[in-house]
């Protein structure tokens, strides 16, 4: 990484394509956010509305990521940034992941009978 | 080469800024490794939200259907985009020195953006408060406040930040240290509307899908 402190600033088409960037960022962020409440809105299975949602929140956040954060995924970024980054995520998916995972597990078994329980509950039903 | 690469997370000053863009290397990777540490908070919050979303964790109070207002967190979500996008104004007036008085004015409406989604926040939490869904009534409940609580105390402190800005630029002038605190400004602001995509997905529109 070269820095030539020139003291010039950047020629102003590098400043186009950055409005651009903006401008890009917050018209698919908007799509992605009206997708996601006409999910809800429109009579969906609630499972596909959900999908949806996910995936539209996904989308929305790599958006933000890289145009409104400029946080670069094919390099051109300190590698740190990047790094720091997935390593969260990493660590989010691991703790939130697992107490999610414990956690509706455990309400599971205890409230409306895990697998044992299923049986045990199916049975007064029938 | 120079124009594509990134030493920080946001829009980088660019090398036209000499000392500045070198410092913000540091101080805003410092900032950003605060702000994970603060994604990691936000996400077990999350997962604790998600734990309680279920007829056990409302504990027979009321639940999304009864509290939640499509329509009011519809135009908070716009207000955050709106103010997320207005920051590209403060961050771009900065690197390409179109003047103080456009990055004061840029600072204003991001802080303008921001109150309108408190006001709306706050009156959807009276609103819910009177209708009975106070923080003690259920584990959903405190786990509802104090996610949603706590994004809106970073908005908060984001518009605190963003005053105190305008009021160091208007004294001292567009300095090299402020160009700086308003790069990492600039990181939060952005991360706040990030989270909030989490919150307005998984916390209010999953429950009602």
């Amino acid at each position: 990484m070269t820095k030539p402190n020139t003291g010039e600033l950047d020629p102003q088409d590098n400043a186009a394509s950055e409005v651009r960037s903006y401008a890009i960022g917050f018209i698919v962020s908007l799509l992605l956010t009206v997708g996601a409440f006409a999910a809800v809105l429109a009579d969906l299975p609630s499972t596909w509305a959900i999908i949806c949602i996910c995936i539209a929140a996904l989308l929305q956040i790599i958006t933000h990521l890289r145009n409104f954060l400029h946080l670069s995924f094919s390099g051109g970024q300190s590698r740190e940034d990047l790094l720091l980054v997935l390593f969260s995520v990493s660590l989010l998916a691991i703790m939130a992941g697992g107490t999610w995972y414990i956690m509706s597990d455990l309400g599971g078994r205890m409230h409306d009978g895990g697998e044992a329980g299923h049986a045990a509950h199916a049975m007064p039903d029938r | 080469m120079s124009n594509n690469s990134n030493l920080y997370p946001g829009l980088n000053l660019g090398d036209g800024h000499g000392e500045a863009h070198e410092q913000a290397e540091s101080t805003v990777f410092g900032f950003w490794v605060f702000l994970m540490s603060d994604l990691i908070i936000f996400g077990i919050l999350f997962a604790s939200y998600a734990s309680y979303l279920d007829p056990v964790g409302m504990a027979g109070g009321p639940g999304p259907q009864d509290l939640f207002d499509i329509k009011s967190v519809a135009i908070q979500t716009g207000f955050l985009l709106l103010g997320g996008v207005a920051y590209g104004g403060v961050s771009l007036a900065m690197k390409y020195e179109h003047g103080r008085a456009r990055v004061i004015g840029w600072l204003l409406v991001c802080a303008a953006l921001g109150a309108g989604f408190l006001f709306f926040e706050v009156k959807d939490f009276i609103t819910q408060a009177g209708k009975g869904g106070t923080p003690q009534v259920s584990g959903w409940l405190s786990s509802y406040w104090t996610l949603v609580g706590l994004h809106g105390v970073h908005v908060f402190s984001g518009i605190l930040w963003i005053l105190a800005m305008v009021a160091q630029i208007a004294i001292r002038g567009l300095d090299e240290v402020l160009k700086v605190r308003l790069s990492m400004l600039g990181v939060f602001w952005h991360f706040l509307d990030l989270v909030w995509v989490g919150i307005f997905s998984f916390v209010f529109l999953v429950p009602l899908a």
